[in-house]
């Protein structure tokens, strides 16, 4: 890990004061990542502390809105409208073009369901009600019309085919020890 | 009576419209078996004859749907099609012989339908009678 803990790691092997993990973890933090201020924290209760999360969170405090407290476990996460990636503006000049986002914008909690190939929220072209009328109405249609076909077969006008051998008795399985009955068949 | 009341131009599908819509009780069910005597109507009949036999069959390996009256024509046109290989144009005599016993097997079945519905109808014509008298 590059950054502040690399000389007191090399110090702490050339000592030999402790096991080497311990003294990795000791105080190394890399200097990239996220500042402490930056980090979620607990429920805001003071109208001081709101004001201070919608800053943290790049919001106005009109449209800051935390979940509620109800030992969810959000704490001041701000809870944003349920609207998919795929909503956005496609031809606005995002910084992300294909999450549809801005730098430093508030992601939504759910931000990796909403991207553009998982859950789309952007309003059907038609309403549901009609789309679900049109395709069970379509199914059930279908349905009735094979139930019709199936009580009213289509068939030729033509006698069953006449096979010889009694109706080819032995190549049917017949038993060959008993007489089959008789079957002639004419012509005409 | 019905028949001469209505058109009787009928195209392809007109038995559907006489057994499900006009005439159900007399066009012939083709689930249900014949039930008039085959030799009613007619003064001497002749058999169909079958000209293959079981064993040639059974050599030939036919299946169960080939097996008709025509299967010696079938017969020929394999022995052919084997002995001319890889022409696939040379049997064109035994195919046509072939198929023109399928044909005419075929026309028989629809004059055999035909006599059923016939009779039917003359049946139905008989009671008619009997029950207005």
């Amino acid at each position: 890990m590059a950054g502040v803990g690399f000389r007191m790691w090399a110090k702490a092997l050339a000592k030999g004061r402790s096991s080497g993990l311990s003294a990795l973890l000791s105080g190394c933090r890399a200097a990239s990542g996220v500042s402490k201020g930056s980090l979620p924290g607990p429920y805001p209760k003071t109208p001081e502390e709101r004001a201070a999360a919608a800053k943290k969170y790049n919001l106005t405090v009109q449209d800051y809105e935390p979940y509620p407290d109800n030992g969810e476990g959000f704490g001041d996460y701000p809870k944003l409208p349920d609207r998919s990636q795929q909503e956005r503006d496609p031809w606005y000049q995002w910084d992300h073009p294909d999450l549809r986002r801005n730098w430093a914008e508030p992601m939504h909690w759910d931000f990796d369901m909403f991207i553009r190939n998982r859950v789309d929220t952007s309003p059907s072209p038609v309403p549901w009600s009609t789309m679900c009328k049109h395709l069970f109405g379509f199914i059930g249609f279908m349905l009735f019309m094979f139930y019709v076909g199936a009580k009213f077969p289509c068939y030729q006008p033509v006698a069953p085919k006449q096979y010889p051998y009694n109706d080819l008795y032995l190549e049917r399985g017949g038993d060959p020890e008993k007489q089959p009955e008789e079957i002639k068949h004419y012509e005409i | 009576m019905a028949d001469f009341s209505i058109s009787k131009h009928g195209a392809m599908g007109a038995h559907l419209v006489r057994r499900y819509i006009t005439e159900r009780d007399t066009e012939p069910d083709p689930a249900k078996k014949y039930e008039f005597d085959p030799n009613f109507g007619f003064g001497e009949r002749k058999e169909r004859e079958m000209i293959a036999t079981q064993e040639q069959m059974n050599l030939a390996q036919l299946p169960l749907e080939q097996r008709d009256y025509c299967a010696h024509y079938l017969l020929k046109l394999m022995k052919c099609k084997r002995d001319y290989w890889p022409n696939f144009l040379a049997c064109k005599h035994e195919r046509h012989d072939w198929d023109y016993c399928e044909h005419q097997d075929y026309v028989m079945r629809m004059k055999e339908y035909e006599r059923e519905r016939r009779l039917q109808l003359r049946k139905k014509r008989i009671e008619e009678k009997a029950e207005a008298a």
